[in-house]
């Protein structure tokens, strides 16, 4: 708790040290974070692992956006509606995932997001088609407040959503929902023959975490002014599971880090070569085969040894 | 009326009949042992009854509510309680939190999504006292999966004592077990069932552990009951003799 009270307030102390530009690089970590602790609920905590959670980000952002550009809905409101919509289209995408397990319920959560993908380039009065949506506004409000529009009023509205977002899966973790869905990790057969209906279980903890990555997506939209097909793409789905596993699975932290640590790489590297994905590629392989628990686990290994 | 009653049931896997026409029941305090030699149907029996899969023809009933067509895990929230063959924790857990985990099955708030102090209390309280009874209080804290392999075993009896079933089913409790290692299990889950107020369905093929711990027996072969009554009177049954136990009685 202390620790986590040192992190927001450092974080809140942040845009009085830094350029504008810098700024504009830390909201967009702070957006991939909150994307990336979102899918570590069900990869870390269920083992459900999704290729295809750009769906979570790309519906959070298109919905956002379509509000923002058709209504006077404020944005904070706005933000939140699109990540609760996420959560609710995620219940029917869930249901049928859920048929399956193991790789073909991955198959099958990129087979969704691929289907969403292909819906965006046609679907032209909502999503723009190929074009996207552009000049998505930071709409004022509620009650005539302009502040969130400004660069450091986004800034701690993001901040707002990624402690908030991490407050609710810790408290969903540690709560008897959260003991469920440990057991389904480890045994799911037993956790069945125990008398838990582990689907249920398991349609809800994608729920909450397309909610959470909706919420990232959604931020995205007015944070980039823009949203357009490639928020959906499988690479996205790709890199937010890359961060995940580097960042280290079912710690919450670990997959922020992880994000943190992906832009950084992907920012010094793209200066120098435009295959920084291929020396990205090798960092990661790395961390599969010298430290699988990521760079969470690091970290703890050397504090304990020191 | 019975706890369990089982009228005509049968289970075809294409033209396999692997349970022909069974009628039995378990009454309520009873330790009943299904006997029958490899291929009579037992594990096809346990399925049947656990929800596992589901019957060709025929009903089961359980506390009075029909559960033929009802999945696991709704036969497990009536109070059936079960232990597998191939001994099933969860491995990184420790023996207390398996033990948690399970009492949490049984508490209507058991999928409570924010906070739970008093469900994890309650249930916490639960297993405890089904590693106390099977003399597990001091592993409580240790990985599942580092227990030896006869407490692996006792804790899996434990986490369904947790439950506080109205049925407890074990398939094969001894199965992969060394012989002293039987002995001990053996000796703890007489013990629990001198203690009455369980009622257990075990399936089982080592003749002296059935003898040592079951009150009743059905004996099973080729899918089909040849008998049923208790221990003394099955020994003795020249059907069974013939058919099964050999020169064992």
């Amino acid at each position: 708790m202390r620790m986590l009270l040192a992190v927001a307030l450092l974080l809140a102390l942040l845009p009085f040290g830094l350029p504008p530009y810098a700024m504009t690089l830390l909201t967009e970590a702070l957006i991939m974070g909150l994307f990336a602790m979102s899918l570590d609920l069900m990869v870390g905590y269920a083992r459900l692992i999704s290729f295809g959670h750009a769906a979570a980000y790309g519906l959070g952002a298109y919905t956002c956006g379509n509000i923002l550009l058709h209504t006077d809905i404020p944005l904070p409101f706005a933000v939140l509606l699109a990540g609760l919509f996420s959560g609710i289209v995620a219940i029917g995408v869930a249901w049928v995932c859920t048929q399956a397990t193991g790789v073909s319920f991955s198959m099958l959560t990129l087979a969704f997001a691929q289907l969403l993908y292909a819906v965006a380039f046609k679907w032209t009065p909502v999503t723009g088609a190929s074009d996207g949506l552009a000049g998505i506004p930071r709409s004022p409000g509620p009650f005539g407040v302009t502040w969130f529009a400004t660069k450091s009023g986004f800034y701690y509205l993001t901040m707002a959503c990624l402690i908030g977002g991490f407050l609710f899966a810790r408290a969903l973790v540690r709560s008897p929902f959260g003991a469920v869905l440990r057991g389904i990790r480890e045994n799911e057969a037993k956790t069945l023959s125990l008398g838990y209906n582990t689907r249920l279980y398991k349609i809800a903890v994608v729920a909450a975490s397309y909610m959470l990555g909706g919420l990232a997506g959604a931020l995205y939209a007015p944070f980039a002014g823009f949203a357009n097909t490639e928020l959906l793409f499988w690479l996205l789905s790709g890199q937010v599971l890359i961060m995940v596993i580097v960042g280290g699975t079912g710690t919450l932290v670990g997959p922020i880090l992880g994000a943190v640590f992906f832009l950084f790489v992907q920012q010094q590297l793209s200066t120098y070569t435009d295959s920084w994905a291929l020396f990205f590629g090798v960092i990661f392989i790395g961390f599969v085969l010298f430290a699988p628990e990521g760079i969470l686990g690091l970290a703890r290994r050397w504090t304990r040894a020191h | 009326m019975s706890l369990l009653e089982l009228q005509g049931l049968t289970k075809r896997y294409g033209g396999i009949v692997a349970v022909n026409d069974v009628t039995m029941a378990v009454e309520e305090g009873e330790v009943r042992a299904v006997i029958g030699p490899n291929g009579a149907g037992k594990t096809s029996l346990f399925h049947l009854i656990t929800g596992v899969v589901k019957p060709t023809v025929g009903e089961i009933h359980f506390g009075g509510h029909r559960v033929s067509a009802m999945p696991a895990f709704g036969r497990c929230q009536l109070g059936m309680s079960r232990t597998f063959q191939i001994t099933a924790l969860f491995p990184e857990m420790s023996a207390r939190e398996n033990t948690r985990l399970a009492a949490q099955a049984r508490d209507p708030k058991r999928w409570l999504p924010l906070g739970g102090g008093g469900v994890f209390a309650e249930a916490a309280r639960r297993g405890d006292a089904a590693l106390e009874r099977l003399g597990l209080t001091h592993v409580a804290e240790r990985p599942a999966g580092l227990l030896s392999h006869g407490d692996q075993r006792l804790l899996e009896v434990a986490m369904a004592l947790a439950q506080q079933p109205r049925l407890l089913l074990m398939d094969e409790p001894t199965q992969g077990l060394s012989v002293e290692e039987t002995a001990q299990a053996v000796d703890v889950l007489a013990g629990l069932f001198a203690g009455g107020g369980l009622t257990v369905l075990l399936v089982e093929h080592d003749m002296e552990v059935v003898f040592r711990l079951a009150t009743k027996m059905t004996v099973l072969h080729r899918g089909t009951v040849i008998a049923d009554g208790d221990p003394d009177s099955v020994k003795a049954d020249p059907v069974v003799q013939d058919a099964y136990l050999g020169g064992y009685a």
